[in-house]
């Protein structure tokens, strides 16, 4: 009976680690974008290429390369590695569907890509700097 | 076809400094893939290779260019090297288009296209992004692959949402012109039995297509119809030393249709998909009717599951039929593939692929040249890859 209360302390704690995870990386757009929030399927569409647009504005997405808020992202919002998620988009590049969206070294470059393009839409760790953009709440 | 080509890559190139762009505002991007196979077989071989004593030629070099001049057009190309036993070994363009898009509802695409039919077509070439060595020879024949991507033509597509919570409706909708050359896979057989298309085999190709996102997320079901007026080319026949017959190859108007559906959830991956075969065609030579039935069945059901961050694992089920053919033709009508699959991903770049297939029947996969005692009913295909792309 303690093993299995240990296990279950264990695994609230884990999803509870998950929990705060998610919370540290925020979406951010461009001041052009209308939307002021985003569903989690739009927001998925948007990044894997499936669509161009949120709320009838056209959008381009941004990607980080590597790092904790790029893996937080695509664990919560696009529910792939990074290696399947670049996989995909592979697919629609030599598919001759898409182009592979840029991918830039750090949560500032980010910022700054998506502050000086309309139209950008990013995702950042949550306590980089991001005045220039706003913030897309994820329902 | 090569002046064409060359016309317009003299003519992009003057475009391109007139715009007055730079090159990063043309958001140029260059990307490419290679992969080796290695293909064993405990009996018969496979894919016109010496595959009974193993054999490593299985080959494929893919690179290809993009630009977005503006947000709403791309404009790309596409080569490939391509490898696979005895046939193959040359360069070929796989697209070449410019696509605009207007909005997630509509975009059309012009140019040489893939052709978006079926669940795989427009990616069955694309080895780094599924799990399988090979996809299911049932509808994804690996010889004759290449002639079936694509046209010179057009694509409509777009994405439509639907009320109520409904999903989404994709379409897409072709038409162009289809070569299959001379030399493409698809004609291993007749050209092994003495006969040539000197001018390959072409015509007009439209069809449609209709991928249904349920509101169940990761559920798609989808069909495709191809149509196919009728279809004719010279046709020649060397029955013996010195003796050469011309004749023609006839196809009468046909559909292709297929119908399928893919599930997918976190790790999980599961598909399947139903598609018919039947063209009406026949080889006609003064004197000498050949008969060339062709009706088939062919279906398969495929799950894949992430183990981990880095492996794959997965099986499948390939089946068809021929149904034209006797009974008495025994395993010659049918063929079915049972197949357990693994891919390890070392980083975004690099990754292998090993897989065991356990054939039953000689419909498929199987040569007469390099099978000259016949063709035994079973066989065990093991393949190991390797592929990086960038």
């Amino acid at each position: 009976m303690k093993r299995l209360l240990y296990a279950f302390l264990i695994a609230a704690s884990a999803s509870i680690f998950i929990v705060q995870a998610k919370a540290q990386v925020i979406v951010i757009a461009n001041p052009s974008v209308k939307a002021s929030e985003v569903s989690k399927n739009d927001l998925k569409d948007v990044f894997t290429g499936a669509s161009t647009s949120l709320g009838g504005a056209s959008v381009v997405p941004v990607l980080l390369k590597a790092g904790t808020a790029h893996e937080e992202f695509l664990q919560a919002y696009i529910g792939k590695n990074d290696t399947a998620y670049r996989a995909g988009w592979r697919s629609l590049v030599f598919s001759g569907q898409g182009s592979m969206p840029k991918s830039l070294d750090s949560d500032t470059a980010v910022v700054d890509f998506v502050t000086h393009n309309p139209g950008a839409i990013g995702y950042i760790g949550k306590a980089t700097p991001h005045e220039g953009v706003k913030v897309l709440a994820v329902k | 076809m090569t002046r064409l080509l060359a016309g317009a890559i003299v003519l992009a190139l003057g475009v391109i400094p007139a715009t007055a762009q730079s090159l990063d505002d043309l958001n140029i991007q260059i990307h490419g893939y290679a992969t080796q196979g290695f293909l064993y077989t405990n009996q018969n071989n496979a894919f016109t290779t010496k595959s009974s004593d193993g054999s490593p030629a299985w080959s494929e070099v893919v690179v290809n260019v993009t630009a977005q001049p503006i947000p709403k057009l791309r404009v790309g190309v596409q080569a490939r090297y391509f490898l696979l036993g005895n046939f193959g070994n040359e360069i070929t363009l796989d697209w070449a288009d410019a696509d605009y898009k207007v909005n997630d509802k509509f975009g059309v695409r012009v140019g040489k296209v893939k052709i978006p039919s079926n669940l795989f077509n427009e990616t069955q070439d694309i080895d780094p992004s599924y799990v399988w060595a090979l996809l299911p020879q049932s509808v994804y024949t690996l010889p004759d692959r290449d002639s079936q991507l694509s046209l010179y033509g057009g694509v409509a597509y777009g994405t439509l949402k639907l009320g109520n919570n409904l999903g989404k409706l994709e379409y897409r909708g072709w038409g162009g012109y289809q070569v299959i050359p001379s030399s493409d896979g698809y004609w291993i057989a007749l050209r092994e039995a003495g006969m040539n298309l000197p001018n390959g085999l072409s015509g007009i190709n439209t069809g449609a297509a209709l991928h249904w996102r349920t509101p169940l997320t990761g559920l798609m079901i989808g069909g495709s119809d191809i149509r196919r007026p009728a279809w004719s080319s010279p046709l020649t026949f060397a029955p013996a030393p010195g003796v050469m017959l011309t004749g023609s190859m006839d196809v009468k108007a046909f559909n292709e249709w297929a119908v399928f559906g893919i599930y997918e959830k976190d790790k999980l991956m599961i598909a399947g998909e139903y598609n018919r075969l039947a063209p009406g065609i026949t080889m006609s030579f003064p004197n000498m009717p050949i008969p060339f039935p062709i009706d088939k069945r062919q279906w398969y059901g495929m799950a894949s599951y992430k183990v981990t961050g880095k492996f794959t694992a997965g099986i499948y089920d390939s089946q068809q039929i021929n149904r034209a053919l006797p009974l008495s033709t025994g395993p010659a009508r049918f063929s079915k593939d049972w197949v357990v699959s693994g891919r390890y991903d070392f980083n975004q770049f690099l990754y292998a692929k090993a897989e065991e297939h356990f054939i039953d029947g000689t419909d498929n996969y199987f040569d007469t040249n390099l099978n000259p005692n016949g063709v035994k009913p079973t066989t065990n295909l093991t393949i190991l890859k390797m592929g990086v792309s960038f």
